[in-house]
């Protein structure tokens, strides 16, 4: 493998809370040199050198919530067209929901899956993939799943995906075995009961566009017994894209009383209110749905003040048939991966996030939730690394995501942040002149 | 065209031919954010219709045709569309759902297109989602009337209950008129705060709490949950259909309870004003939210003046859209 030299950049490593001007030498896939000064390591023989011309060189995404849709769903997402559109915004690593078809409750499924999803080396796309094991059997709420074996299997933790382990006995236990096997449980937060046949956040603009409404509560009430029975059990509790008020104010006491405890949120969440919903339009129809301007507000002061942990995409491809359907019809899902971190960025635009925060929410927390590889730029760490120019603008439009899946609500929102290159592994996986060449502008 | 005609609401006779569009967008898919000019402008209008004799069949619309479709049950609504596409000399299809390949698993989407195909004027529609009128509209070049759509709205019962109640009454403005029943699933109700607000009524609901939708109040209505309370000093009382086939489980605890506390009995209108009058969409349940005595009650009940001048305002909104299609197809 050649060596790279990355010069004259500006290193930011959320790890190490470091932000400097400096270069990066890569050798075997590893970070081999820094230097804090720019144009000062010395190149060995052979090595590509590549100036960053002061952009940022920060470690790779690692996108915590993802629906891959495979097996089963091959119209909605392809691992190839799954990776084509991680490694192009700098997502080096992404955990997958197991509500495939079948689920991956079974620890020979969860192996064939990742191993067919890393395998795609075509175009040197090493995509890192993980994955969640079912945390029951069939994502049914009901009996357990084979929790040792799927961790065995290289399960980073067990979740229900986009169901929410209702019955508390069954909650109770899942979270006392996973504790056992030092691996969190991911809940959606939304009591399936008070939530039903929900179409939208429940509130005034509901009540004007004749839909029926999920009050916040929903989220809350799970979270809040939850919370009672990690106090019996002990073990990791992660609350999957927290976005009301309430859940955020639960989650902050709960650190603060020193449970073990962290939760994501998703873009949208933290810049679109119900509001949206106004003409029914489907790109607006997600799970959770999109909650109040004070619920979004908390959700900035909670990513802010380190209430929330991570940012993840929650990628969730549909195809145009079932978002183009009256909005109650309509399923809820989005495609993320390609706005993930512009969108991220946009509130460090605003002034709401310090820069070191945004990178630290994309990708050293949510290593460090998953205890697995990455989120670092040190001497000895993975070299999975990628570079962005902060500033450069561009427009969401979904017809040019390399997702199959082009529904985003954020279409034809102006952003700035472009991603110049990924190296996974310290293979330069995607080169955004390349890129151009190959597609033409952005 | 149309516009310049507006000074002339009040004498506008009806055998002007297509003279006449107070409405300005190309569809009516809901009562929310129409101008008072506008709304008086099709209630004179259609005050017009209602004075012709019975029989008489006017030809404003003549070569224009209107496309009904409605996916779900409905006798009275659709059959006032299609008489008041008639008498104003239009073609009417009845698009059958039950029968077609809608009830296979067609989409929306795909039905409009197609439908779109055969080139109507006017395409009524009701559906059982909110906002399904809208999606419709956005891939028809029809101008789309909306017969409700979900919980969302029914304009056309708006305003004919607005124009029942004007011409009993003589005005609207300044009335107390209590809006009772199931609010959270009705369509009907929404319209009619709308309406009656941009007329200048007070509008009260009276309801059970698990009927209401949330922050319902933000559209500028008080609330009662005591029906002796809420018909205190009201001119109108307008009664929602319990909609059973919408109840998902356990809103009210039976029937028996519905009736006792919110079924309209002449006990309970003894408690509004003495002339107080009565209102419903219909279909009425006899015993669940109106007494059968009092349903019949020609002297309290404009029911079936309702029904009656419904077909006078679906001939001036089919009048006005048509005019705003064939105007565009002009220029």
């Amino acid at each position: 493998m050649t060596d790279v030299l990355i010069q004259n950049a500006r290193l930011i490593d959320p790890a190490s809370q470091t932000d400097s001007h400096g270069d990066c030498l890569i050798r075997e896939g590893r970070i081999a040199e820094l230097s804090d000064q720019p144009n000062t390591l010395k190149a060995p023989k052979g090595a590509e050198i590549i100036n960053a011309n002061g952009h940022v060189l920060t470690p790779g995404i690692i996108d915590m919530r993802v629906q891959s849709c495979h097996p089963g769903a091959a119209h909605r997402e392809t691992p190839q067209s799954l990776a084509n559109a991680a490694i192009k915004s700098g997502i080096t690593s992404i955990i997958c929901l197991p509500n495939t078809y079948p689920v991956l409750d079974d620890p020979e499924m969860l192996l064939s899956q990742c191993r067919m999803m890393s395998g795609l080396s075509t175009a040197g796309q090493d995509l890192r993939v993980y994955s969640y094991g079912a945390a029951t059997v069939g994502l049914k709420g009901e009996a357990m799943a084979e929790l040792g074996l799927l961790a065995e299997a290289g399960a980073v933790g067990f979740t229900d995906a986009t169901k929410t382990i209702a019955n508390s006995l069954t909650m109770r236990r899942v979270l006392s075995y996973a504790s056992m096997l030092n691996r969190p449980v991911i809940q959606h937060a939304e009591d399936p009961m008070l939530a039903e046949n929900g179409e939208m956040h429940e509130g005034e603009h509901s009540t004007r566009l004749g839909l029926r409404g999920i009050p916040d509560a929903a989220e809350d009430i799970v979270i809040s017994r939850d919370l009672s029975i990690l106090r019996l059990t002990g073990g990791h509790y992660h609350v999957a894209h927290i976005a009301t008020a309430k859940g955020v104010a639960l989650i902050r006491a709960a650190k603060a009383e020193g449970l073990n405890v962290t939760c994501d949120t998703a873009p949208p969440y933290a810049l679109l209110n119900d509001i949206a919903v106004r003409d029914y339009d489907t790109r607006f129809r997600l799970s959770p749905p999109l909650r109040s301007e004070v619920d979004r507000q908390a959700v900035i002061e909670g990513l802010a003040d380190g209430t929330i942990d991570a940012m993840a995409s929650d990628h969730s491809p549909q195809d145009r048939d079932v978002k183009s359907l009256p909005f109650g019809l309509a399923e809820p899902g989005y495609s993320g991966l390609e706005t993930l971190l512009s969108m991220t960025l946009s509130l460090w635009h605003g002034g709401y996030l310090p820069l070191m925060r945004v990178f630290a929410l994309l990708s050293h927390n949510p290593a460090q939730i998953l205890k697995i590889d990455g989120g670092q730029m040190a001497v000895g760490a993975t070299a999975d690394l990628t570079m962005i120019d902060l500033d450069r603008g561009w427009q969401v439009r979904g017809g040019d995501f390399a997702s199959l899946s082009v529904s985003t609500p954020f279409e034809g929102a102006p952003v700035q942040g472009v991603v110049i290159g990924t190296w996974i592994g310290g293979k330069k996986v995607y080169d955004h002149k390349l890129d151009l060449h190959a597609n033409g502008t952005r | 065209m149309g516009n310049q005609n507006r000074q002339d609401n009040g004498s506008a006779k009806a055998d002007d031919q297509l003279g006449f569009a107070p409405l300005q967008d190309k569809h009516l898919l809901g009562i929310e954010g129409l101008q008072r000019p506008v709304v008086e402008g099709i209630l004179d209008r259609a005050n017009t219709f209602a004075d012709l004799p019975p029989r008489e069949t006017l030809s404003h619309l003549k070569g224009v045709t209107v496309f009904t479709i409605f996916f779900e049950n409905s006798t009275r609504t659709r059959v006032s569309f299609d008489l008041a596409a008639r008498k104003m000399g239009a073609s009417v299809v009845n698009v059958p759902v039950a029968t077609s390949s809608i009830k296979k698993g067609e989409s929306l989407i795909d039905t409009a297109v197609t439908l779109n195909a055969m080139h109507p004027d006017i395409l009524v529609m009701r559906h059982q989602n909110s906002g399904a009128s809208l999606l419709l509209s956005n891939y028809v070049d029809a101008a789309v009337i909306n017969a409700g759509d979900g919980r969302h709205e029914h304009p056309t019962q708006a305003l004919l209950d607005a124009l029942t109640i004007r011409r009993r009454l003589g005005h609207i403005e300044g009335l107390n008129i209590a809006i009772c029943g199931d609010i959270a699933n009705s369509r009907v109700a929404r319209s009619n705060i709308h309406l009656l607000s941009i007329l200048g009524a007070n509008i009260r609901l009276i309801s059970p709490t698990t009927l209401l939708p949330q922050h319902i109040t933000e559209m500028g209505v008080t609330v009662y949950h005591d029906m002796a309370e809420g018909l205190d000093g009201t001119d109108i009382v307008m009664l929602l259909r319990l909609q059973q086939e919408r109840m998902q489980g356990a809103e009210t605890p039976s029937q028996r309870e519905y009736f006792h506390r919110y079924g309209l009995t002449r006990e309970k209108l003894a408690l509004a004003k003495p002339k107080a009058l009565i209102m419903h969409p219909g279909p009425m349940n006899r015993g669940v939210e109106i007494s059968s005595e009092l349903a019949d009650d020609v002297e309290r009940s404009l029911i079936t003046t309702q029904v009656e001048i419904g077909v006078a305002v679906r001939m001036a909104c089919l009048e006005s859209l048509a005019a705003g299609v064939l105007g565009r197809q002009k220029s």
